[in-house]
C-alpha cells in the first residue's frame, strides 16, 4: 500500500503544480486591477500606488507567485483584499459549510444509491423495478436547478415543513441545522445517487449470475445472505471508484446548489472573490478545491486496491 | 507491382436491417424523446410568431396570473409577458447550444486525432484533459466569465470547453480499439498512408459513440446555461434564457408559482427527451 502511494504521489504533485500556475495566471488575466477597485472611484493615483505597494502588486509576477506559494507552505495566507478579514478564516468558514453540505449529500448518495441498486436488481415486482428505472433516469437527466426549485416548491411552499434556503450550522444547532441541510443535500445528491444505483444494479445482476452464486444457492444459502454477503461485496470495487469520482462532482455541483439555496459555502465565496478581484481568496480557494479533488482520486485508488486483491498484489 | 484491391470493411450483421439511428428514433424511447423535444425546439424557432409581445417590454401588470387577457402565461415581477420570455428564452438556449456543442465536439475530435499521431502527443493531450476535468466545471465558468465579462460568448465557450474532454476521450478510445482490428491492419498492409487509414477507415467506424455523446452533450449544455444564470454569470439581463427566467422566479415561488412553471416544464421536457433519445441511440448502436 505504501509503495502504491509513493508511486502515485509524483503525478499528483505535478497536477497540483501545474494547477497552481494556471490559477495564478488566470487571475492575472482577469481585467481590472484590485488596487484601483479597492481605492474607489475618487481615489488619486498616489492612493492607488500606496495600495499597490501594500499588497505587493508592484513586485514582478514570478516573485508574487513565489510569495504566494511560500505563504501557503508556511501556513500564512495573509489578509483578503476586498472581502475583509483573514483569507484563512474566510476559507475556513466556507469550507465548513461546503463540507457539511457535501457530507450530507454523500450520505444521501450512499443510502439512495444502494436502495436504487438493490431494488432495481432484485425487486420481484415489475412495477418496483420500473419505478426505480424512471426515478434514476429522471434524477440523472433533470438539472439540479430544476430539482432544487421543485424541492423548494414541494417542501417549503406547499408542505411548509422545511426552509427554502440559508444555513444554520449542524454543529451549533443540530435539529435546526439538519432542517436547513436536508433540501440542498438531497438536491446535490440525486444525480450521483442515480449513477451509483445504476452501477450497483449492473454489478449485482452480474454477480448474481456467477457460478459461485448458483453453488451457494444449491448449498442452501438464504437469498438475502447471498445478496448482502456475496453479490454486494463483489459488486463494490467499481462502485467505490465511482463514489470517489462522484465526490469530486459533488464538490463542483455544490457551487450551483449553494447559489440555489443561499448556502454560504466555498462556491459563494469563489463567486464573491472573483467579482471583487480578491486575488488571495480566489487563488487559495481554487488551489484548495483542486487539492481536494486530487486527494479524493488518490484515496479512491488506494481503497480500490484494498477492496480488490487482484489490484493490491499487482 | 499490382494493386491490391481490398474488400470494403464489412459492418457486422445487425438484427434490424434499418440504419441504427433511424431505428433508434423509431423505438418507443426514441418516439417519446422526440415528442418531448420537438415541440420545445419548434416553440423556440417560431418564437417571433408565438410571442405577441417583446420579451423585454415591461408593464405595470406585475405578477399577473396565467390567463390574464393578452398574457396567456401571466407576467413576471417586472410585468413582462411570460410566454414571450419563455419562447425567446428557448430560442436563446437553442442558439447557444447550436453553437457550443458542435464547437466542443469538433475541438474534442481534433485533439483525439492529434493524439492518435504519436504516443507523446497522446500523453500531453490526456494530461491537458485531466487538468480541465480537475477544475470543478462551474468554477471554470466563474473564471472564464471573470476574464471575459458576462454575456453569450462566455456561456458558449464554457460549454464547449466542458465538452472537449468528453468527445476527445471517446474518440481516442474508439480509435485505439478500431486501430487493432483486422481491416485496419489490412488497409495498412495494402499501403494506405497512416492519415488515410485514420480518416477513411478507422474514423467512420469510431463515430457511433460520438453520436450518443452529442445527445448527452445537448442536455449538459442546457444544464450549464441554466447553472450559469443561477450563478449570475449567464447571458446578460434583460435577455431571457430558460435558466435566467427560472432563477428570476425563485424569490416569488410562494406567491407566484406560475412564474417558474414555464421554464420548469420546458427544461424538464427538453432534458428528459434528449436523455431518452441518447439512450435509444446507445441501445441500437450496441446491438
Amino acid at each position: 500500500m505504501g509503495i502504491r502511494l509513493l508511486r502515485r504521489l509524483p503525478s499528483a504533485l505535478l497536477v497540483l503544480l501545474v494547477a497552481s500556475f494556471v490559477i495564478f495566471s488566470i487571475l492575472r488575466l482577469v481585467p481590472g486591477d484590485p488596487a484601483t477597485s479597492l481605492a474607489g472611484p475618487d481615489a488619486g493615483p498616489e492612493t492607488v500606488a500606496a495600495i499597490r505597494d501594500r499588497l505587493g502588486l508592484d513586485e514582478p509576477l514570478p516573485l508574487q507567485y513565489v510569495h504566494w506559494i511560500g505563504g501557503l507552505l508556511t501556513g500564512d495566507l495573509g489578509p483578503s483584499y476586498a472581502i475583509g478579514g483573514q483569507t484563512a478564516d474566510l476559507i475556513g468558514d466556507g469550507l465548513g459549510a461546503t463540507v457539511e453540505l457535501t457530507l450530507g449529500a454523500l450520505l444521501f448518495v450512499v443510502v439512495l444509491g444502494t436502495a436504487f441498486g438493490v431494488l432495481g436488481a432484485t425487486a420481484r415486482r415489475g412495477w418496483v423495478r420500473a419505478t426505480v428505472r424512471v426515478l434514476t433516469t429522471g434524477a440523472l437527466a433533470v438539472p439540479p436547478f430544476v430539482t432544487g426549485v421543485l424541492l423548494v416548491l414541494l417542501f417549503a411552499v406547499v408542505l411548509k415543513v422545511l426552509p427554502s434556503g440559508g444555513r444554520v450550522s449542524v454543529l451549533t444547532a443540530p435539529d435546526l441545522g439538519v432542517q436547513y441541510l436536508l433540501l440542498p443535500a438531497l438536491c446535490l445528491a440525486l444525480p450521483s445517487a442515480a449513477i451509483l444505483g445504476r452501477y450497483l444494479k449492473d454489478g449485482i445482476e452480474r454477480a448474481l449470475a456467477e457460478d459461485y452464486v448458483r453453488t451457494a444457492t444449491a448449498a442452501g444459502v438464504h437469498p438475502r445472505r447471498l445478496l448482502w454477503r456475496h453479490a454486494l461485496p463483489n459488486a463494490l470495487p467499481p462502485v467505490v471508484t465511482l463514489l470517489g469520482m462522484q465526490t469530486g462532482h459533488l464538490l463542483g455541483g455544490a457551487v450551483l446548489v449553494e447559489a440555489i439555496f443561499a448556502w454560504p459555502g466555498l462556491g459563494q465565496l469563489a463567486e464573491q472573490g472573483l467579482t471583487r478581484r480578491d486575488y488571495p481568496v480566489v487563488q487559495d480557494l481554487l488551489l484548495l478545491l483542486v487539492t481536494v479533488f486530487v486527494l479524493v482520486q488518490l484515496i479512491t485508488d488506494l481503497v480500490h486496491a484494498w477492496l480488490d486483491p487482484r489490484i493490491r498484489w499487482e | 507491382m499490382t494493386a491490391i484491391t481490398l474488400p470494403a470493411p464489412g459492418k457486422p450483421a445487425r438484427r434490424s436491417p434499418r440504419h441504427p439511428y433511424r431505428a433508434a428514433l423509431a423505438s418507443a424511447r426514441g418516439r417519446v424523446g422526440l415528442a418531448l423535444v420537438l415541440p420545445v425546439v419548434l416553440a423556440g424557432v417560431l418564437a417571433p410568431l408565438l410571442a405577441g409581445h417583446s420579451p423585454t417590454d415591461q408593464s405595470d401588470l406585475s405578477l399577473a396570473a396565467p390567463g390574464t387577457p393578452g398574457h396567456l402565461l401571466g407576467t413576471d415581477d417586472l410585468g413582462r409577458d411570460l410566454l414571450a420570455r419563455l419562447v425567446y428564452g428557448i430560442r436563446a438556449d437553442l442558439g447557444i447550444i447550436a453553437l457550443a456543442v458542435p464547437l466542443g465536439a469538433l475541438l474534442g475530435c481534433l485533439f483525439a486525432l492529434l493524439a492518435a499521431t504519436h504516443p507523446a502527443v497522446d500523453t500531453a493531450v490526456q494530461r491537458a484533459f485531466d487538468l480541465v476535468l480537475a477544475f470543478p466545471g462551474l468554477i471554470l465558468a466563474l473564471a472564464v466569465t471573470a476574464i471575459l465579462g458576462p454575456g453569450r460568448l462566455p456561456v458558449v465557450l464554457v460549454i464547449a470547453l466542458a465538452e472537449i474532454p468528453a468527445f476527445g476521450r471517446l474518440l481516442r478510445t474508439g480509435i485505439l480499439v478500431e486501430r487493432e482490428r483486422e481491416y485496419a491492419t489490412a488497409a495498412r498492409v495494402g499501403g494506405a498512408s497512416p492519415a488515410r487509414v485514420l480518416t477513411r477507415h478507422i474514423l467512420p467506424n469510431a463515430v457511433d459513440p460520438l453520436v450518443v455523446q452529442i445527445a448527452v452533450s445537448l442536455t449538459v449544455a442546457v444544464f450549464i446555461e441554466g447553472a450559469m444564470s443561477f450563478l449570475g454569470v449567464g447571458v446578460r439581463p434583460p435577455q431571457p434564457t430558460l435558466g435566467a427566467v427560472l432563477s428570476q422566479s425563485m424569490p416569488y415561488l410562494a406567491d407566484a408559482p406560475h412564474f417558474a412553471a414555464g421554464p420548469l416544464i420546458t427544461v424538464t421536457a427538453l432534458v428528459l427527451g434528449l436523455s431518452l433519445i441518447a439512450e435509444a441511440l446507445n441501445r441500437e448502436i450496441r446491438r
